[in-house]
């Protein structure tokens, strides 16, 4: 039902977690309202303009994976595209994008205005409404009542937002926009465990005053890769490179110089900022050894001249900005356009979330993105879009819909941000996921497809297109495992070519495959096969079945191990100082993480395998109870 | 919606000896798990009848023969865990029994967990509610005396050179990792910091520390008892009287212990192994301090702590700093020169030097050994690490293979480290970040 204002699904917040969770709400078929203070920010990037890169990459193709929006959006809007890591492995290799702001906002809107069952308010939310520990909706600035079954908070940096340049200090959630300080108290009212988190971002630069000619090119990659499994190249538009240049002494004699004014070094900032974002003046103090710095300069768009020095976040004040940019190689005239800022704002204890991202204390609640403790556009998006599934499953009274840390990065993400919280801004790596092998950009389809379209997320097209690669998959492997190449059809060098050496007996196409020097593409040249060879994506996925089976099979069999834990489920009114045998600090560490299963328990830090032998024989022991009483 | 417990999942095949460290006689090995009776025949080449006593030779992988005895063959559901189980019963010294043990780990059984038959067996419903009242109790005892015995087998240099390996591994790894997850870095962190050369000498030294491993002297299996206490309460004629020898120097001399006197004693059929320590009490003399220092360290991992109190004296000490978890009994001695035992609570009274009460006390420490039967022994802790080190050793191997292809050289020396940690504790991911943040300036 959708009537001016009852919903079933109200999602707050227009950013990458807001847009997905309302995206994936309305199109499993319920009724959405996404609330927003401003139209003209939805899809925004309000830090680098690029989308990918090792880890999100990898998050970026499971949303696809899920028909979310954001990897189409990033084909639409994508100025120069490349693959990382392109010869260190299939499981680590990852996409990047950088990004026009104006093109990627249009995509991102006009998606929502065309989504069905989806309707777009635009109104600061300021309270929520709460029944009896349920939310039942939402109030707005002007006071308007929206009421729903269940509500996504995508508020990002606006929580108490406040932003800092040198010693001064403005309230806001980005530049030039207000902060959401109401809805922070009523926030901070609800008891719920709350904390401060820091990040920033560097003066944007005109381009018109700088001068490339000093810095290095950094061409896109050829063939332009392509984000969403449902794109191709054509949609992209035109292709622009970056550049690197480098910071010198000078820069950093200035930067030590101006500390005094630094809200960093002063303490002004309180939150914690993420380690591997440091600011400039971080990285000279933190690193005295190193005399020079990279940058990355990075293009906004297509329609703007300005840039983006990646490289030199800083929360300076303005003149020290000024000097240190004019240091820079290439910057010596630079005019900055907007200076750089930190930005503190709260976020809430992700501990106290269930792994749908529920909040425990309020039913019908969901949490997503930066307010979780997480940065990132990629991280945002995918907690939106998960969230956005389970405040739908809510609504139709389904059970919640999670993924395990073998399944996907959505899943390693979800569990750490759950398992062990967050001291500082929560971002995705590729060593945070321990099955990372089976955990590829190329393989995200065949692990996570079919489950969206369960859950009615996947339309018709995608769906074909789906089939029909698993099917092509299907067949090349069992081509390759019955097609035999013998050494005396063979001439010697083509062998030598290809395998490095002679055959000295008849091989199936599989098991040369599987020698490490050996590639797909190679093998297919072999005379006889040329021509037969199949969609790169396809090949590329086959060679990698083969040459990774062994590993995939022994993390199979770990993961079998502690599938077992994983399925007992911990009943929300254990009492764990009744668990008899438990050290009092394991029953302290899980009465405050109350872990959703046994299996995560287990990946609480100083929860030793002794008391999770103890938890299960108290299961079992509780659930014979149960069964007696119920027998009665 | 809570997922009722299954049963039958996925297990591996586990094994152990069954029968408690320092027992004479018949010692027992046990092996639980799927596809036992495959498993009979590649360990004794007999293809075992259910609940059959087959006379049978084991034999190494070389042929040569380890032990003789007596092989039986438990089908599922009829056993001890529910699974599976084959038992052989052999000559009970440890060191066949561990030969026996290390032939069933190289063909592919797992080196089972403290407790953890018996937690199969409940598991699989063998095990009634009432008696599992007792396995928490169970589960909790023997992780700790597991501990002490790891403990025990570690000498202070081995675990040292562990520990200095497990930080090299971690370095490696985090050069690895550093490599794959910022390559936008202007530097190419492998080459930069010599990975390659690392990891050729950290096989290397692996490897010989392996070697020394398995060549290591015997180290003291069986229960441990620590004789402990203040000073001239007659702790050293306690050892001596069980030992019956004077193995500890006796005077009236408060301080005449330093060094801990380890001696093997048999009680009844049980062999333990006793501990004189230095007399407890505030001194400034450095000798007698390390002496001290070095009986506290004696009862973190001993089994059973004897505390001995002078009956004579007016005040009676009370036991102090025993560690959580180490049970304590209170030896009242000298009692042939006191008239009234009245006074003497919650201990036993004997006189060491006279022997009287000497065999109460020894019947106390028989029953007390033999109630212990799900014990780990010193042993077994090594035979722990060994298995840890060997497998670590083969995942190095592979990642040396794979040292090519950056992502596979990962997953092998994540496995390493993973194996290794059995030994040393965890080591997670997070911290891996840190060091890689703390070492590198990463990020844009």
């Amino acid at each position: 039902m959708m009537d001016n204002d009852v919903y079933d699904v109200i999602i707050v917040g227009g950013g990458h977690a807001g847009t997905e969770a309302a995206l994936a709400s309305a199109r499993m078929g319920i009724g959405t309202l996404l609330l927003t203070h401003s139209f003209d920010t939805l899809g925004q990037m309000s830090c680098n303009p690029s989308i990918g890169g090792i880890g999100k990459g990898h998050l970026v193709k499971e949303i696809d994976a899920m028909g979310g929006i954001m990897a189409i959006a990033a084909d639409e809007a994508g100025i120069q595209f490349r693959i990382l890591n392109a010869s260190k492995g299939p499981a680590v290799r990852a996409t990047r994008a950088q990004i026009d702001r104006v093109l990627y906002r249009q995509a991102i809107r006009s998606r929502l205005e065309t989504q069905e069952n989806l309707r777009l308010f635009q109104q600061p939310v300021n309270a929520l409404l709460i029944e009896n520990d349920h939310v039942i909706g939402v109030r707005t600035q002007a006071g308007l009542e929206f009421h729903a079954r269940s509500v996504v908070l995508t508020v990002g940096t606006f929580l108490a937002g406040q932003i800092h340049v040198g010693l001064e200090k403005i309230a806001g959630g980005r530049a030039g926009e207000a902060p959401s300080n109401q809805l922070a108290s009523f926030l901070r009212e609800l008891n719920l465990p709350v904390g401060r988190l820091k990040t920033g971002t560097p003066p944007r630069i005109d381009g018109k005053t700088v001068d490339f000619s000093v810095m290095t090119i950094q061409p896109g990659d050829l063939p332009i890769p392509v984000f969403s499994y449902t794109g191709n190249a054509e949609s992209h538009p035109r292709q622009v490179p970056c550049f690197i240049t480098h910071t010198t002494r000078e820069t950093h004699e200035i930067i030590r110089a101006g500390l005094d004014r630094s809200p960093l070094y002063t303490g002004l900032i309180e939150g914690v900022g993420p380690r591997y974002c440091p600011s400039i003046e971080d990285k000279i103090m933190r690193f005295t050894g190193r005399e020079s710095h990279q940058i990355f300069v990075e293009p906004e768009g297509l329609t703007t001249s300005e840039i983006y020095p990646n490289g030199i976040s800083t929360s300076l004040p303005f003149d020290v900005q000024l000097s240190l940019v004019r240091s820079i190689p290439g910057f010596s005239r630079a005019h900055i356009t907007c200076p750089g800022y930190a930005i503190e704002y709260d976020y809430f204890d992700p501990k106290g979330l269930k792994p749908t991202l529920e909040t425990r204390q309020i039913h019908g609640l969901f949490f997503a993105g930066q307010i979780n403790g997480t940065t990132g556009y990629e991280e945002a998006a995918a907690q939106g879009l998960l969230a956005g599934i389970n405040a739908a499953l809510f609504v139709r009274d389904k059970q919640g819909f999670f993924l395990n840390r073998d399944e996907a990065y959505v899943g390693v993400l979800v569990d750490d941000l759950i398992t062990r919280g967050t001291s500082e801004p929560y971002r995705m790596f590729t060593s945070r996921a321990e099955y990372r092998l089976m955990l590829r950009e190329d393989n995200a389809d065949a692990r996570l497809t079919e489950k969206a379209r369960t859950l009615g997320l996947v339309d018709d097209e995608r769906w074909k297109k789906f089939c029909l690669k698993m099917e092509s998959i299907e067949n090349e492997a069992q081509r390759l495992r019955s097609t035999w190449v013998n050494p005396q059809n063979l001439n010697c060098d083509d062998a030598i070519r290809v395998f490095g050496q002679k055959l000295e007996r008849e091989y199936s196409l599989e098991e040369l495959l599987r020698r490490p020097n050996v590639h797909y593409a190679e093998l297919m040249t072999l005379p006889g096969l040329a021509g037969s060879c199949v969609d790169n994506a396809v090949g590329l996925q086959v060679e990698t079945n083969v040459k990774y089976a062994g590993y995939i099979a022994r993390q199979h069999d770990e993961i079998a191990r502690l599938q077992l834990f994983e399925q007992m489920i911990l009943p929300d009114d254990i009492d764990y100082s009744q668990v008899k045998g438990l050290s009092a600090e394991v029953t302290q560490k899980l009465n405050v993480h109350r872990p959703h299963s046994l299996g995560q328990a287990s990946r609480i830090s100083g929860v030793t395998p002794a008391a999770i032998s103890l938890l299960l024989v108290y299961l079992r022991k509780r659930e014979n109870r149960c069964g007696k009483v119920e027998n009665a | 919606m809570q997922v009722p417990l299954q049963v039958n999942h996925v297990t591996e095949l586990i094994a152990a000896i069954a029968t408690a460290p320092g027992h004479g006689g018949i010692g027992v090995v046990r092996i639980s798990g799927p596809d036992v009776r495959l498993f009979a025949n590649q360990l004794s080449g007999i293809d075992p009848k259910p609940r059959h006593a087959h006379f049978c030779k084991l034999r190494d992988a070389l042929g040569d023969v380890l032990d003789e005895g007596i092989l039986l063959y438990f089908p599922a559901p009829n056993s001890y865990t529910g699974e599976s189980v084959l038992e052989f019963q052999g000559h009970g010294g440890p060191a066949v029994l561990n030969l026996v043990l290390d032939r069933c780990i190289d063909l592919g059984a797992r080196l089972a967990l403290p407790g953890e038959f018996t937690k199969r067996a409940f598991l699989n419903n063998r095990i009634d509610l009432v008696q599992a009242e007792s396995v928490s109790d169970l589960i909790e005892a023997s992780s700790a005396q597991a501990a002490r015995a790891a403990l025990r087998s570690l000498s202070g240099v081995f675990s040292q050179r562990i520990n200095g390996l497990c930080e090299r591994l971690i370095e490696l790894r985090m050069l690895v990792e550093a490599s794959i997850d910022f390559p936008e870095e202007d530097i190419d962190i492998l080459d930069k910091f010599n990975a390659c050369q690392r990891l050729l000498d950290l096989q290397n030294d692996l490897g010989a520390l392996l070697v020394q491993a398995q060549s290591g002297k015997r180290i003291q299996d069986g229960v441990s008892v620590v004789i402990a206490g203040p000073p001239n309460v007659g702790k050293s004629t306690l050892l001596n009287a069980f030992a019956g020898d004077d193995v500890a120097i006796v005077t009236p001399y408060a301080g005449t212990t330093r060094d801990p006197i380890t001696e093997t004693i048999q009680v009844g059929p049980v062999l333990l192994s006793m501990t004189d320590t230095a007399g407890l009490h505030k001194t400034l003399d450095p000798i007698e301090t390390e002496g001290i220092s070095r009986a506290h360290k004696a009862m973190r991992t001993a089994d059973l702590v004897l505390w001995v109190i002078d009956a004579t004296s007016k005040e009676l000490s009370e036991p102090e700093n025993i560690p959580e978890n180490v049970p304590v009994w209170k030896i009242y001695n000298k009692i042939d020169l006191i008239a009234q035992h009245s006074g003497l609570f919650g201990g036993i009274a004997v006189s060491a030097h006279s022997g009287l009460n000497l065999n109460k006390l020894r019947e106390e420490l028989r029953i007390f050994v033999e109630s212990r039967d799900f014990g780990e022994g010193a042993f077994t802790a090594r035979n722990r690490h060994i298995e840890a080190l060997r497998l670590t050793r083969d995942q190095l191997d592979q990642a040396l293979q794979n040292y090519e292809v950056c992502e596979l050289l990962a997953e092998s020396l994540r496995t390493a480290h993973q194996t290794l940690s059995r030994i040393t504790g965890t080591f997670d991911s997070e911290a891996l970040l840190g060091e890689i943040f703390s070492r590198f300036c990463i990020g844009k």
